[in-house]
């Protein structure tokens, strides 16, 4: 049996206006797995993944880390997010630090790195995602695949035994979408523990082991890979056709990637704002 | 490789300065700190030396008619005729030293040391000689045309009148040194022990008077009149009654040394020449004059090479007079030996050329003097402004703060909160009556009881929390709850400071609060004296400098506060998840993350307040302080040059504000994020 990294038990969450959000979702992500949650919008996926992070506290429920639970208030809220990486839809890098710095700031201060140990470290990860061209630069001047990417190494750098994603890759055009899922495909198969929102179905497919599809706030089918082939509820079904509407190419990813369309990219500042 | 990060830190780090702008900046230090706070000033004494053709002591002058006696050691006997600017011999009154004098309209009397009394009993009379066969005797006083009483050492005291004399010596054996007497009936002597003997028939009787030191030797005393009674300890306390007949005595706490009791220096005399001006003199050189019936006393300056002990004044008013001391000093003075301010002499304008070289010295002098307090207040500003838009985003509420511990351990400290609540509550309402207010004028009670209004206020809060504490639920969701108290705080603040004006904060805050003062004295227990220039005195020799930083810099902290507060929320809120997502502590993200961003934001709005800081420090004026604005007054007082004066003082501020709003755009063009737009977002 592999160990359990993050177990979520009967979370629940309502916000202060009264919406219950999220109606008591309980699943494991286990050591070297990659979980997708997919579903609507709406349906409370990311209000579970900023409660695994603290980010808001669940209304109930209790969340896991290594056994341990971590939404009480005497857990070390700062301990466990160091240990916990998050990467953002609209990437949130720290725009006044160049690629670099942003790298080195969580490393220097929270970890206690020296300098120059935290810019080796540093550009270590910015080698995994293939960002070591630009690390001088600042953020405004990225494209965005390439703000995603550094945003990846930067929760890569904290060396965190579960990497969170909120739809990656949702604020990107959709010709710079294939880098990201690139990278994240690379850590997949590093056996980087991640749980993944995504509204990418065939990514999901391809590179989850596992998927959570969320609907209302509660998990409305959970199992391999498979079913998204396979359905076995209709809310799944519903949802996947839906999807199919908006029809990404199955090949749209390794064209885009094989092309590598976006490096070098500088935007010209009109593009790239996050959508929500 | 070595990639700096563009924070604050390296804005202002010296080594991102080319070396053009540094010896521009050490060169503006080196003239703000050599040039002194209040140059072409000069003070000088208000004393004149006299020959006196002796060397020997002289102890006591006497004005009898139009004529200054003085007498001395070994019987000296000198006189002037002219004030006391020059000095004829008189024949020695015996070879004893001569210790005390007084006149009483017509006559006047000197003893010796060895208990001869020589009189006069009219200007133009022969001396009478009477020897009392006593010896001991310190101090006489006339009474009548022939009646005097004397005092000495062992409670001595003798009256002599009608030709007899009477020992008048009471049950209080102590030493006395002096007697003074108002009229022919009321009289007061002093001696050591604090003792204070009063008399209102003369000198027949003697009542005793509580003392307000029992262990202070009283050396001098001056009955001025019924109202304004002061004598002087040796130790150099300043006693003084405001009762008729003395009943009641107070020891002065001497506001110009710190609202000690004490001059900190040894006296031997007091003379009351007004009825708020008073004389001192003390051994060792000293001479000191208060204008304020000893609240605050100056020093005077003594004339270049005079260093004497100090023993008596003879005053023909309450500015011209002489003062004599051992050695045979006797000064005169026209101005009660005030110190005089010299220096910026009005001087014949040809042409405006000559004028604005005149006004330079003062013009630069007020330039300096605002440059400094306006660096300062930007500095105190900027910190008090980023410290309370912290506290005003800070989101630490009562549930935050209490969601650790258990349903009844908030219950039980909201029971023991409401108790102390209650109790302030009831202190603080109980003083109230005291102040004998009523109706409206209630709300005053913070000035007349800041200390009832501060427990009254606590308390209200406590009581008001702690019921909503003790009636908690498990969820914490009572409306408390919700409150920052930290924002709260601050607001307190903010609302504060811009709900009054800044006119009257300055002058709430220098005279009122003393705030500058006190900061002084700290930072003289710490550092020492700051002396009259260098570093020391840049920094706290100026009390008024010290208010007026602190005044502008709270004042203006309250105004940028919102301007960052601003800035902080324009930063997207992801910004603070991300950072708090890799670890960092919410304080770590301010500092790291948010804050290098919203200051970046805020340069421009923040940039306006300063320049506000410019114009508004002109209201230190109100205080006293030499800015920009004072010294235009200044020097429309000594030269009249109206139009001219503003209008330079007006074009100063302008280089002063315009140089500032340089500065500042430089400052947002070198720290502006490459790749950031306008909108400052992520
Ligand atoms: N801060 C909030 N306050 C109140 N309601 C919220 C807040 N954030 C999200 N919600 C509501 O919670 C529900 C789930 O939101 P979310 O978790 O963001 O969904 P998803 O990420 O799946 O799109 C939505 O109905 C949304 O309107
Ligand atoms: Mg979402």
């Amino acid at each position: 049996m592999v160990d359990v990294v993050l177990s979520i038990r009967d979370l629940h969450k309502i916000y202060s206006g009264g919406v219950h959000a999220v109606k008591g979702v309980s699943f494991d992500v286990h050591e070297g797995e990659s979980v997708a949650v997919i579903g609507s919008s709406g349906s409370g996926k990311s209000t579970v993944l900023r409660c695994i992070n603290r980010l808001i506290e669940p209304t109930e429920g209790v969340i896991e880390l290594r056994g341990e639970q971590i939404n009480t208030p005497l857990a070390d809220v700062n301990q466990v997010r160091s240990r916990i990486g998050m990467v953002f839809q609209s990437f949130e890098l720290f725009s006044h630090l160049k690629v670099l710095d942003n790298i080195t700031l969580g490393l220097r201060h929270v970890r206690g790195m020296s300098k120059s140990k935290a810019e080796e470290v540093a550009l270590d990860v910015l080698e995994r995602v293939d960002m070591l061209e630009r690390i001088e630069a600042y953020p405004g001047n990225l494209s965005g695949g390439q703000k995603q990417r550094v945003a990846i190494a930067r929760a890569l750098a904290m060396k965190p035994e579960v990497i969170l994603f909120d739809e990656p890759t949702s604020a990107l055009d959709p010709e710079l979408i294939g880098s990201v899922l690139k990278t994240i495909r690379g850590l997949a198969d590093e056996g980087m523990t991640m749980l993944i929102v995504t509204h990418e179905i065939n990514f999901a497919r391809d590179v989850a082991d596992r998927i959570v599809y969320l609907d209302h706030g509660q998990v409305a089918e959970e199992g391999p890979s498979s079913i998204i082939n396979e359905p076995k509820t209709e809310r799944l079904q519903k949802f996947l056709s839906s999807m199919h509407e908006d029809k990404i190419s199955e090949d749209i990813e390794n064209e885009l990637v094989n092309t590598q369309a976006d490096h070098g990219y500088v935007p010209d500042g009109t593009g790239n704002r996050p959508r929500s | 490789m070595n990639s700096a990060s563009p924070g604050i830190e390296r804005i202002f780090s010296w080594s991102s300065i080319d070396s053009k702008s540094r010896v521009v900046i050490l060169v503006s230090i080196l003239l703000i700190c050599s040039i002194p706070h209040s140059s072409g000033q000069e003070t000088i004494t208000g004393w004149n030396e006299a020959e006196s053709w002796t060397d020997y002591d002289l102890n006591a002058a006497v004005i009898h008619g139009e004529i200054i006696w003085v007498f001395g050691d070994s019987g000296i006997v000198r006189l002037s005729e002219d004030s006391g600017a020059t000095w004829q011999n008189h024949t020695n009154l015996g070879d004893a030293n001569l210790i005390s004098a007084d006149s009483y309209e017509n006559s006047m009397a000197v003893i010796s040391s060895e208990g001869i009394i020589y009189m006069k009993d009219d200007f133009e009379s022969e001396w009478i000689t009477i020897d009392s066969s006593q010896t001991g005797m310190k101090s006489v006083a006339l009474t009548g045309a022939t009646s005097l009483v004397i005092v000495g050492n062992e409670g001595a005291i003798w009256q002599y009148t009608d030709q007899t004399w009477w020992n008048r010596t009471t049950s209080f054996t102590e030493n006395l040194h002096d007697v003074d007497f108002n009229g022919d009936e009321d009289g007061l002597v002093v001696g050591d022990s604090g003792t204070i003997l009063a008399t209102d028939d003369g000198g027949t009787t003697w009542d005793y008077r509580e003392s307000p030191d029992p262990d202070c030797s009283i050396v001098s005393i001056s009955y001025f009149n019924p109202y304004r009674m002061f004598a002087v300890s040796d130790s150099g306390q300043i006693l003084y009654s405001t009762s008729p007949g003395g009943f009641e005595w107070q020891l002065r706490e001497i506001e110009s040394a710190g609202y000690n009791t004490t001059l900190a220096t040894n006296l031997s005399s007091i003379d009351v020449v007004s009825s708020s001006r008073i004389l001192f003199t003390g051994p060792d050189g000293y001479l000191g004059l208060s204008l304020d019936q000893g609240l605050n006393v100056e020093i005077n300056i003594l004339p270049t090479g005079v260093n004497t002990s100090f023993n008596d004044h003879a005053m023909f008013d309450y500015v011209s007079g002489i003062v004599v001391g051992d050695s045979g000093v006797i000064l005169f003075t026209d101005r009660a030996g005030e110190n005089e301010d010299i220096g910026f002499q009005i001087p014949d304008y040809n042409n405006f050329g000559e004028f604005v070289e005149y006004a330079d010295d003062m013009l630069l002098s007020g330039f300096i003097a605002t440059v400094k307090i306006v660096l300062f207040g930007i500095l105190l500003g900027f910190t008090i402004g980023v410290i309370l838009a912290m506290l005003k985003t800070a989101p630490t509420s009562f549930k935050n703060i209490l969601e650790r511990y258990s349903t009844n351990q908030i219950r039980a400290l909201g029971a023991v909160c409401l108790i102390i609540g209650l109790w302030l509550l009831y202190t603080g309402v109980n003083r109230f009556p005291e102040l004998q207010l009523e109706g409206l004028e209630y709300i005053f009670t913070p000035v007349g009881d800041p200390q009832g209004f501060a427990m009254f206020a606590l308390g209200l809060g406590i009581v008001a929390i702690s019921i909503q504490f003790i009636l908690a639920d498990k969820k914490l969701s009572g409306p408390i709850f919700k409150v920052r108290p930290l924002n709260s705080l601050a607001t307190v603040y903010t609302d504060f400071f811009r709900n009054t004006p800044l006119i009257v904060q300055f002058m709430f805050i220098h005279f009122g609060l003393r705030l500058g003062m006190r900061i002084q004295q700290l930072m003289e227990g710490t550092f020492g004296d700051p002396g009259i220039d260098g570093i020391d005195y840049f920094f706290y020799g100026d009390r008024t400098f010290l208010s007026a930083i602190f005044t502008l810099g709270l004042n203006s902290g309250a105004y940028q506060c919102e301007t960052i507060r601003g800035a902080i929320s324009a930063i997207p809120s992801g910004q603070m998840e991300a950072g708090r997502s890799i670890g960092l502590t919410y304080l770590g993200t301010m500092r790291l993350v948010i804050m290098p961003q919203a200051i970046r934001i805020c340069i421009p709005p923040i940039g306006n307040e300063m320049v506000n800081l410019v114009l508004n420090s002109s209201l230190a004026m109100v205080i006293g302080y030499s800015e920009l604005s004072r010294q235009g007054k200044l020097m429309i007082a000594t030269t009249f040059q109206i139009f001219s004066a503003w209008g330079l003082v007006m074009i100063s501020y302008f280089v002063v504000t315009w140089t500032l709003a340089l500065l500042l755009r430089r400052l947002e063009e070198k720290t502006k994020i490459p790749g950031l737009g306008i909108s400052g977002g992520a």
